[in-house]
């Protein structure tokens, strides 16, 4: 039976259904730093006095789960794949900032290819610090083929 | 004159390229081309306002519409409100024959885009289903196609007797003025780029400096 994406999307988006904290150390902001590649003082040394995340740092965090309770899997083949990330910075990062992430199904959308009917389904986590002000959004994009009819 | 007919700008969920970084690249380039045609995924984009582009770097900045049909992927060239309102364009799985219908009642027109390619091509469902009334123009050079799939598109596009248009299908910066449209007449705004389509003095080119794999 084919996909109703406009049901999916009404029927699953708009709600969070996880949340989880993280507190951020200056040493993991270094780490990340490095491994991305950045070299710049105030993303890699902690004694820089405008140290903070570099702008993807939040990527680094994941939720408790992926998918609210019984979302629906839409083929028996496979799980899906990542369609890759996209990042909103709103605020700096820094350390000793505690992040509250929200998790809720951001986006479904349909579209077709080469390759059949593929289902995007966005995955967005909402990072607030610890007073409140919005620190970054990322939206994970995941793809997923439903099986033929 | 010569334009881009089928690219993707970030507006697309796709696409990769800013449209001034297009502008900026065929200019830099020196591409043989007067302007481009922006057809958004699923969408058509009537908030952007290109005309300080256009002024800055002389070209001709359109707007139109990709849309996904049963029979495969329509560029819609000259979408208007009439034809928004007549079409849900987020849509996977419109009728072909109601776009084509629509268009034409709306004053816009309909052109299947790589038809040779699978799944989203329109001969690949021809192949099928059998070929759909009201159909006169195909993009038979593509710059996003594989080996093989323009040239399927040229032969069918000729077995039909379908005209065919060239557009780059650019997702990203370097990929526009793969491929074009070289018309007769001089073209300013959406409406006169339907009325060149329609009145057939038109041939689709492959870019030679830029020409796809």
């Amino acid at each position: 039976m084919p996909v109703d994406v406009a049901e999916l999307k009404q029927s699953w988006t708009g709600f969070e259904f996880d949340r989880v904290e993280f507190p951020v150390t200056a040493e993991e902001l270094a780490e990340f730093a490095r491994a991305v590649g950045e070299s710049a003082p105030w993303f890699v040394d902690p004694a820089h006095p405008d140290f903070r995340a570099v702008p993807n740092f939040a990527t680094k965090y994941h939720g408790r789960r992926m998918w609210p309770p019984d979302f629906p899997r839409l083929s028996k083949r496979s799980v899906g794949f990542d369609g890759g990330k996209r990042v909103e910075v709103h605020a700096p990062i820094r350390p000793g900032d505690v992040l509250t992430a929200r998790s809720q199904i951001h986006d479904i959308y349909g579209k077709t290819g080469r390759s059949g009917m593929m289902v995007f389904i966005i995955h967005r986590m909402e990072f607030s610090n610890q007073r409140g002000e919005l620190a970054a959004l990322v939206d994970w994009r995941f793809l997923q083929q439903p099986d033929p009819d | 004159m010569i334009l881009d007919l089928h690219n993707h700008s970030v507006r697309s969920d796709d696409g990769k390229a800013r449209v001034e970084n297009y502008c900026q690249w065929i200019r830099r380039r020196g591409l043989a081309v007067d302007g481009f045609v922006l057809s958004e995924h699923r969408q058509f984009d009537a908030e952007s306002d290109y005309r300080p582009l256009e002024d800055e770097f002389g070209l001709l900045i359109l707007k139109a519409s990709e849309v996904e049909t049963d029979y495969g992927h329509v560029l819609v060239f000259g979408v208007n409100e009439d034809l928004q309102a007549a079409l849900d364009f987020a849509r996977v799985d419109l009728p072909l024959a109601d776009v084509l219908r629509e268009s034409e009642r709306c004053g816009a027109l309909a052109v299947p885009c790589h038809p040779g390619r699978p799944n989203v091509g329109l001969f690949a469902h021809y192949a099928a289903r059998g070929p759909v009334p009201g159909v006169r123009l195909v993009e038979t050079l593509n710059g996003g196609s594989r080996s093989g799939e323009n040239e399927l598109a040229g032969r069918e596009a000729e077995r039909y007797g379908y005209a065919g248009i060239g557009g780059s299908d650019a997702h990203i910066v370097s990929h526009i003025g793969r491929c074009a449209t070289r018309f007769e007449e001089t073209i300013r705004s959406a409406e006169g780029l339907v009325a060149a389509l329609r009145a057939g003095r038109y041939e689709a080119i492959a870019c030679p400096s830029t020409s796809p794999s």
